[in-house]
């Protein structure tokens, strides 16, 4: 009787141990998701509509930029990740422009923000590239972005190339691009 | 170029000072174990104290850069502010992560010195020692996030000379000057009873002692988790504009679950204590309480899971999950070891006896914590497996939780009642009909004044039979011993249960019979809603310097006026709704104003919330605190049930 | 524990049966009312609760004040003042219309099931394994009181009681 009360004893806590390390495990691999390309349903598909202005006053037509490759970056001047991947995109800009006219067009989408603090951020920490409005967030649904920051690549046929969710760098970027248009790395 | 920085120094001094001395503290006690030398123990406690000291450096040290808006500290650049109020640059200090992480050091410094100081006349004794090496251990853990990947004392970059302040919703509300401080001492609070458990298992005195010797810290620490807990929900009604209490979000979820295995354990050591029986229940539950503490603080600090509530992504998580999983694996691993001389004495005789409803009671509380987690990680299973987004919210809890709450009643009124070892139906009939008898009575009472729907009368007539199982028995208790009736283990603990079954009835009318209707008004107009009338007086422009807000005058049944605002906080540029309450004993009146609005407008639209019940929640919450200290008081009953063993020693054992 | 006649009169097994009779009676009752949404505010409430805002952190549309989740809003308000739609049609009706997954209540298929499905299997596995230890201990040692022996103590104490 004994015998078996311990072999059930030692089944159940070989069992916590298992269950204990399955779900450790699950946990980092959750928490190494950081920055990975995310599925979604949009992927080789035309992109999503983007019709709006920008915070020069200009208009911004998303089927207008095909022809280059565009790289459409979703921020908020409160999201603690976007304002820590900044720098990189800076880089990521410099390195494009440089390119002149078959670089990449980078372009920042801003929802539920305070027009103000995007700017004065934008100032402080560079970046000359267009900042787009999506007051009524229609952009972002469309793309279903529900958490900043976003980064997502639209090839020059305007097909939905790849989607990061997370912190991008400029080299990560620049990487995806040259192995999607099979062009040396930029 | 990096500011250099006085406050910086001193802090990070204290920081290292903390880690050295939990380190010194550990080997020493160990030492002193070892070679059973008393002077080594005795010194310990001196470490304890130092521990405390360096803890306090550093947050005093923190609160100084605050207030003085020592701008040469990064934490004080990114959360400080000149505008922010004197009180909310206080509470500027828990506001963020690195802060939050100096918080906790300071409360669990304060357990580990309190119990060094309580304790010191029996430093000699194995069990304490070892009790102060695990404390110590938690505490260096902590110390070394806050020395390396939570450092709260980089230096920031030269010139910046002002901070966005605290998120607005941190700047609104007095209560966030005490729901963190007072959640977090009932969160580290569970460290002294796991720090003993663990002792109690590597001396292998696993008897009763190390539960008898932490009883009230326990209590406390669960009496501190539960106000914080509330505290909270009322934070979030008074703050957040939808007019709810709880959301079932993760952040809230971190900290209810370690309060579903407490109260489990609260209970289950009853059984313990009365027959040595449930020993593996009740160190799981203590081991489970702490390590669901520390995951808590992972999932909300990692960034993992999706929350408004959350802090911001820090490089913490990391170093939380692997504390987590080596809480769980050793805790598991010591358990299993000390397997033979956990086996208990007796058994249960009856499932109908007051240790079967205990037992049965650990288990509903495992389910329920079992279906709260699994809702909280479940997302990040999705996204591991399917690479898909998904939220769970609370549409999921609450149909998972209202059966498992309306048998949480149930038990409440049926165990108090049950004998030790055996009921006999007579006893049963006999000891249940005048709670039986409350509980039809609330049923009648609801539905003649007009409730329906399965579960809030379910809800009524469970909450009426406990709430009369209760009563029952403080009643008996000062029949028989006057004053003293109501204190004491059993009674106090009575009194808690009213404080839960008001919650839960208040919880269930609120979630039922809420009204709601949303109004443009006119200046000048008035409307009729849910038997009071509105009148909008009009909009009018408040400003301060850290915010502008356009407030809505609402007169309630020709009574005061109330006043619901949108404000816009200048430096962050968040727009944050603020509602107006009105309450009252039946219901509150809730109001928020919606849309956007101009000061010169002359409609506005005016939401209406009419939400039963919400001020017994409060009440409810006062009871189980009132409950908690008369439980603490010392009972004049006689002990419990001289302890069946305590430890067995090799000449006993089989 | 002292009881006085009526006390122990009024617990017997009439008393219990109008108990239960009434219980039965109240809640058939009760649980027809409908308790359901009373104003349109109300149900834009109901079924706000029911979906996520698709570009907050897990809030769902009732709670957020989000440009999406207003203009989700407005949506239901539409479709709710139209009075078409039932409240199950206009969640699946504005889920479709998004592109990601809006509701806060995972589906019964798939991946999703399982938030259902273990709860509830491990509830059954907890019960039955609860009943399985009970019955063994009560086998284990089992000594339940007859008639006889309780008037046999009975006697005895009464005797034990005359005779100090």
């Amino acid at each position: 009787m004994s015998e078996r009360r311990s072999s059930v004893a030692r089944t159940v806590a070989v069992g916590a141990i298992a269950v204990a390390v399955f779900f450790v495990a699950l946990l980092v691999v959750a928490f190494n998701k950081d920055v990975t390309t995310t599925d979604t349903p949009l992927l080789m598909k035309p992109a999503p509509r983007v019709v709006s202005t920008t915070y020069d006053g200009e208009a911004f037509d998303l089927s207008r930029r095909r022809g280059s490759w565009v790289v459409l970056n979703f921020f908020n001047s409160t999201c603690v990740p976007c304002k820590r991947e900044h720098p990189e995109l800076v880089k990521f800009h410099e390195t494009q422009s440089a390119l002149g006219g078959t670089g990449a067009e980078l372009y920042t989408i801003v929802n539920d923000d305070d027009e103000e603090a995007v700017r004065a951020f934008f100032e402080q920490q560079g970046g000359g590239w267009p900042i787009v409005r999506d007051d009524d967030a229609s952009i972002s649904v469309d793309f279903g972005v529900a958490k900043v920051p976003e980064t997502w690549l639209i090839s020059p046929t305007g097909v939905v190339a790849q989607r990061f969710t997370g912190q991008v760098t400029a080299e990560l970027l620049g990487e995806a691009i040259a192995s999607m248009s099979a062009e040396p790395a930029r | 170029m990096l500011a250099v920085s006085l406050n910086a120094a001193v802090g990070r001094g204290a920081i290292l000072l903390g880690v050295l001395t939990c380190i010194a503290g550990i080997a020493i006690t160990i030492a002193g174990v070892r070679r059973h030398d008393q002077k080594a123990l005795k010194s310990s406690i001196r470490y304890a104290y130092v521990v405390f000291f360096a803890a306090l450096v550093a947050f005093l040290v923190m609160e100084r850069a605050l207030i003085t808006r020592d701008f040469s500290l990064l934490y004080v650049q990114e959360h400080g502010s000149r505008d922010t109020p004197f009180l909310y640059n206080v509470t500027t200090l828990w506001s963020a992560l690195e802060g939050s992480i100096l918080l906790w050091i300071l409360v669990l410094a304060g357990f580990i010195a309190a119990v060094a100081r309580k304790f010191r006349a029996r430093v000699g004794d194995e069990l304490l020692a070892w009790a102060m090496v695990f404390m110590f251990a938690v505490g260096l853990f902590f110390f070394l996030l806050a020395f390396g990947p939570a450092n709260p004392f980089v230096t920031g970059p030269v010139g910046v000379t002002d901070g966005p302040g605290p998120n607005p919703l941190l700047q609104n509300h007095i209560l966030v000057l005490f729901h963190p401080p007072i959640l977090y001492i009932g969160y580290v609070g569970f460290t002294v009873p796991f720090a003993f458990a663990m002792a109690a298992l590597v001396t292998g005195r696993v008897g009763e002692g190390w539960l008898l010797e932490t009883r009230r810290w326990t209590l406390y620490s669960w009496g501190f988790l539960t106000i914080g807990i509330i505290l909270g929900s009322w934070w979030s009604y008074e703050v957040l504009g939808w007019g709810g209490v709880w959301v079932w979000d993760p952040v809230e979820n971190a900290s209810f679950l370690p309060w579903l295995t407490g109260t489990a354990y609260l209970h289950s050591v009853l059984v313990q204590e009365r027959r040595g029986m449930l020993r593996v229940w009740n160190l799981s539950l203590v081991v489970a309480t702490f390590s669901l503490t520390i995951l808590g603080t992972f999932l909300t600090r990692s960034g993992v899971i999706n929350s408004v509530h959350a802090f911001s992504e820090g490089s913490v998580g990391p170093w939380l999950l692997a504390f987590f999983a080596i809480v769980v694996l050793s805790s598991v691993i010591l358990i299993g070891w000390r397997g033979e001389r956990l086996r208990s004495p007796g058994s249960i005789d009856s499932p109908f006896s007051r240790e079967g409803a205990f037992l049965a009671n650990n288990v509903v509380f495992s389910i329920f914590a079992f279906v709260v987690l699994l809702g909280t990680v479940f997302p990040l299973v999705v996204e591991v497996l399917d690479d898909r987004r998904l939220v769970v919210g609370s549409p999921f809890f609450d149909r998972m939780t209202k059966p498992i709450g309306l048998t949480l009643l149930f038990l409440m009124a049926v165990a108090p009642v049950l004998p030790w070892r055996k009921a006999s139906q007579e006893v049963l009939r006999d000891r249940l009909f005048w709670p039986a008898v409350c509980g039809v009575g609330a049923l009648v009472f609801a539905v003649v004044t007009g409730s329906g729907g399965w579960a809030p009368l379910s809800a009524f007539a469970l909450g009426g039979f406990a709430a009369g199982a209760a009563l029952r028995q403080v009643a008996l208790a000062s029949r028989r011993q006057g004053w003293r009736g109501f204190v004491g283990r059993a009674n106090g603990g009575m009194i808690v249960h009213l404080g839960v079954i008001v919650i839960a009835v208040a919880l269930a009318a609120s979630g039922a019979y809420t009204r709601s209707q949303e109004f443009v008004l006119e200046v000048g107009e008035r409307v009729e809603f849910a038997g009071h009338s509105f009148e909008f007086e009009g909009l009018s422009l408040e400003a301060d310097a850290v915010k502008t807000s356009v407030v809505a005058a609402v007169r309630i049944d020709d009574g005061p006026v109330y006043e619901p605002r949108r404000s816009k906080y200048v430096k962050q540029g968040m727009d944050i709704g603020t509602p107006s309450v009105k309450t009252g004993a039946r219901h509150d009146i809730y109001l928020t104003l919606e849309g956007t609005v101009r000061p010169d407008d002359t409609t506005a639209r005016i939401k209406v919330l009419i939400k039963p019940l919400i001020l017994w929640l409060w009440i409810g919450g006062g009871l189980m605190a009132l409950g908690t200290v008369l439980s603490a008081f010392p009972g004049s009953r006689r002990r419990p049930t001289a302890p069946v063993s305590d430890g067995l020693t090799e000449a006993t054992r089989v | 524990m002292s009881s006085s006649s009526f006390n122990r009169a009024i617990k017997r097994w009439p008393s219990w049966l109008v108990l239960l009779v009434l219980t039965v009676v109240m809640l058939a009752i009760g649980i027809g009312r409908n308790s359901g949404p009373s104003t349109a505010e109300e149900r834009i409430d109901a079924i706000a609760q029911r979906l996520a805002c698709p570009t907050c952190d897990g809030e769902s549309v009732y709670e957020s004040r989000g440009s999406a989740s207003q203009a989700i809003r407005q949506e239901i308000a539409r479709q709710v003042a139209a009075g078409q739609a039932s409240d199950d049609q206009i969640v699946a009706a504005i889920d479709d219309s998004y592109e990601a997954d809006l509701r806060l209540v995972p589906d019964a298929e798939g991946l999703e099931a399982v938030i259902w499905i273990v709860p509830v299997v491990a509830a059954v596995l907890a019960i039955a394994v609860l009943a399985f230890v009970f019955r063994r201990w009560r086998d284990e040692g089992a000594l339940v009181p007859t008639d006889d022996e309780r008037s046999l103590v009975e006697k005895a104490m009464r005797d034990s009681e005359s005779s100090t």
